[in-house]
C-alpha cells in the first residue's frame, strides 16, 4: 500500500514536471506516457486502499484498547487493595467491639468468651493483612500467614509470660484467599485448643506447627502439643465444645478430613486438605 | 516502665478516626497507667492538642480526617513537641511502612492489635524517648 502510495505520488510530481517541460519543447509523447503511468498508480492505489485502511484504523484500535484494559487493570488493583483495607479495618472494630463488650463483666468466663471470638475474628482479619505483601490479591502464601497467626494466638495468650514454646516448620503453600480464611480459622482453634487443654493452668511444653505439601497438591496442616494429652473420652466427630464443631463443619467446607490422635507424649491434630490453586 | 524516666501517670494522646477502636485504645491505655488527654480524629486537630498540651505519648493511626493523614501530623507534633509517637494503623503496604519511616517514629502497631502488643511497643517507645532525652540533657 505504501509503495502504492509513493509511486502514485512519484508520477504525479513527474507528470506535472512534463507538463511543464513540454511548454518549452513539444515531447507529447513522453508527456502522455507519463500521464498514463499516473493513471495506473493511482487506479492501482486507490484499488488498494479499501483492503487497507480498515487493517490500519484495527491496529491503531487494538493498541488504544491495550492501553484502555491496562488502565483499567490497575484501576480494579488499587480498588481490590481500598476494599481489602476497609474489610480488614470492619474487621478491626468488631475487635474492638468485643473487647469494649468484655470490660463489662468481671466473671473471667465471660471475658474468655470475648477474648475468644475476637481471636476468631482476628485470624480473618490478618488474612487481609497478608494479602497486602502478596503480587495478586487473589491468593495468598498460606506458610507466612498461618507463621504470623500463630505468633499472635500466642501472644494473645500471654506471650513471653507464656512457658509454652512454638516450633513453626512450614512450607510454602499458595492458596485461594477464600481457602486461607477457612483454613487460619481451624488453625486458630487448633493452636487455642492446644494451648487451652494441653497445658491448663500455665504447664510449660512446646507445640509444634507444621504445614506440609506432598507434589499432587495434597496438604497436611498438623499441630502438635506435648502436653497432657487428650482425655480418652474426647471424640472429634461428636464433641459438643464449640471449637472442635467449627473445625468440623469448616474440615467439610473445604473437603477435606480431621483427627486428633494421642501421641506417645500428647495430642496431634491432624488437618488433611487439597489446595485449589496450582 | 522505668519509674525514672517515665512520668507516674503519663499522659496520651490518641489520634484514630474510628470512634470505637480510640474508645478500645482509651480503655487499654487507661489500664495501663495513662490519663488520655483525648481521643480525635483530624489530622489538624492532633497537631493543636499535641503543641497546646505536650503529651508523654501519642497513637497516631495514618488514615485520619481532615487535609492531613497521620505521617504529616506525626511530622509537623515532632517539629514542636519532643514527643514519643506511635503509629497505629491497618495499612501495612510497603509504601505506607517506607512513607511513616522517612518520619521519625517510635513504634509501630498493626489493626487489629493484640493486647500485650500494644503494652510492650507502647513501653518500648516510652523507653526509647526517655533514653534519648536524658543523654541530650545530661
Amino acid at each position: 500500500m505504501f509503495l502504492a502510495f509513493g509511486l502514485f505520488i512519484i508520477a504525479c510530481g513527474g507528470t506535472h514536471f512534463m507538463e511543464v517541460v513540454t511548454t518549452w519543447t513539444p515531447v507529447y509523447n513522453l508527456s502522455a506516457a507519463a500521464k498514463v503511468f499516473t493513471a495506473v498508480v493511482s487506479l492501482a492505489t486507490a484499488a488498494t486502499l479499501p483492503f487497507t485502511v480498515p487493517r490500519i484504523l484495527a491496529l491503531v484500535r487494538s493498541q488504544q484498547v491495550a492501553e484502555k484494559l491496562r488502565a483499567s487493570g490497575e484501576r480494579k488493583e488499587a480498588l481490590l487493595q481500598e476494599v481489602h483495607h476497609r474489610v480488614k479495618n470492619n474487621l478491626a472494630v468488631i475487635c474492638s467491639l468485643f473487647y469494649l463488650q468484655s470490660t463489662q463483666t468481671e466473671d473471667e468466663k465471660t471475658v474468655q468468651v470475648f477474648r475468644d471470638m475476637e481471636g476468631r475474628v482476628h485470624s480473618m482479619a490478618l488474612v487481609h493483612e497478608s494479602l497486602y505483601g502478596s503480587e495478586t490479591l487473589a491468593s495468598i502464601d498460606f506458610a507466612e500467614y498461618a507463621r504470623s497467626l500463630a505468633e499472635d494466638i500466642l501472644s494473645s495468650h500471654g506471650g513471653r509470660r507464656v512457658p509454652v514454646e512454638m516450633n513453626i516448620q512450614l512450607e510454602r503453600v499458595t492458596m485461594s484467599t477464600d481457602l486461607a480464611v477457612l483454613c487460619g480459622l481451624i488453625l486458630n482453634e487448633l493452636i487455642a485448643n492446644a494451648l487451652k487443654h494441653g497445658f491448663p493452668n500455665g504447664a510449660s511444653g512446646e507445640i509444634e506447627l507444621t504445614l506440609r505439601r506432598a507434589p499432587d497438591g495434597n496438604c497436611r496442616l498438623c499441630v502438635r502439643d506435648n502436653g497432657v494429652g487428650i482425655p480418652g473420652d474426647v471424640n472429634v466427630n461428636t464433641s459438643k465444645s464449640l471449637g472442635m464443631r467449627l473445625v468440623r463443619s469448616l474440615t467439610r467446607q473445604i473437603r477435606g478430613s480431621f483427627e486428633l490422635v494421642k501421641v506417645d507424649r500428647g495430642t496431634s491434630a491432624n488437618l488433611d486438605f487439597t489446595v485449589d490453586h496450582p | 516502665m522505668n519509674q525514672n524516666l517515665i512520668p507516674p501517670q503519663p499522659r496520651a494522646l490518641i489520634a484514630e478516626d474510628e470512634t470505637l477502636i480510640a474508645e478500645e485504645l482509651t480503655d487499654r491505655l487507661s489500664r495501663l497507667g495513662f490519663s488520655v488527654i483525648a481521643a480525635i480524629d483530624s489530622g489538624e486537630e492532633a497537631i493543636a492538642i499535641a503543641i497546646r498540651e505536650r503529651p508523654d505519648l501519642v497513637l497516631m493511626d495514618i488514615r485520619l480526617k481532615g487535609e492531613k493523614d497521620g505521617v504529616q501530623a506525626a511530622k509537623e507534633i515532632r517539629q514542636h513537641v519532643d514527643v514519643p509517637i506511635v503509629y497505629l494503623t491497618a495499612y501495612s503496604d510497603q509504601l505506607t511502612v517506607n512513607r511513616a519511616a522517612g518520619t521519625d517514629y517510635d513504634g509501630y502497631i498493626l489493626k487489629p492489635f493484640h493486647r500485650l502488643e500494644l503494652q510492650s511497643t507502647i513501653e518500648v517507645a516510652m523507653k526509647r524517648h526517655a533514653i534519648r532525652t536524658t543523654r541530650q540533657q545530661p
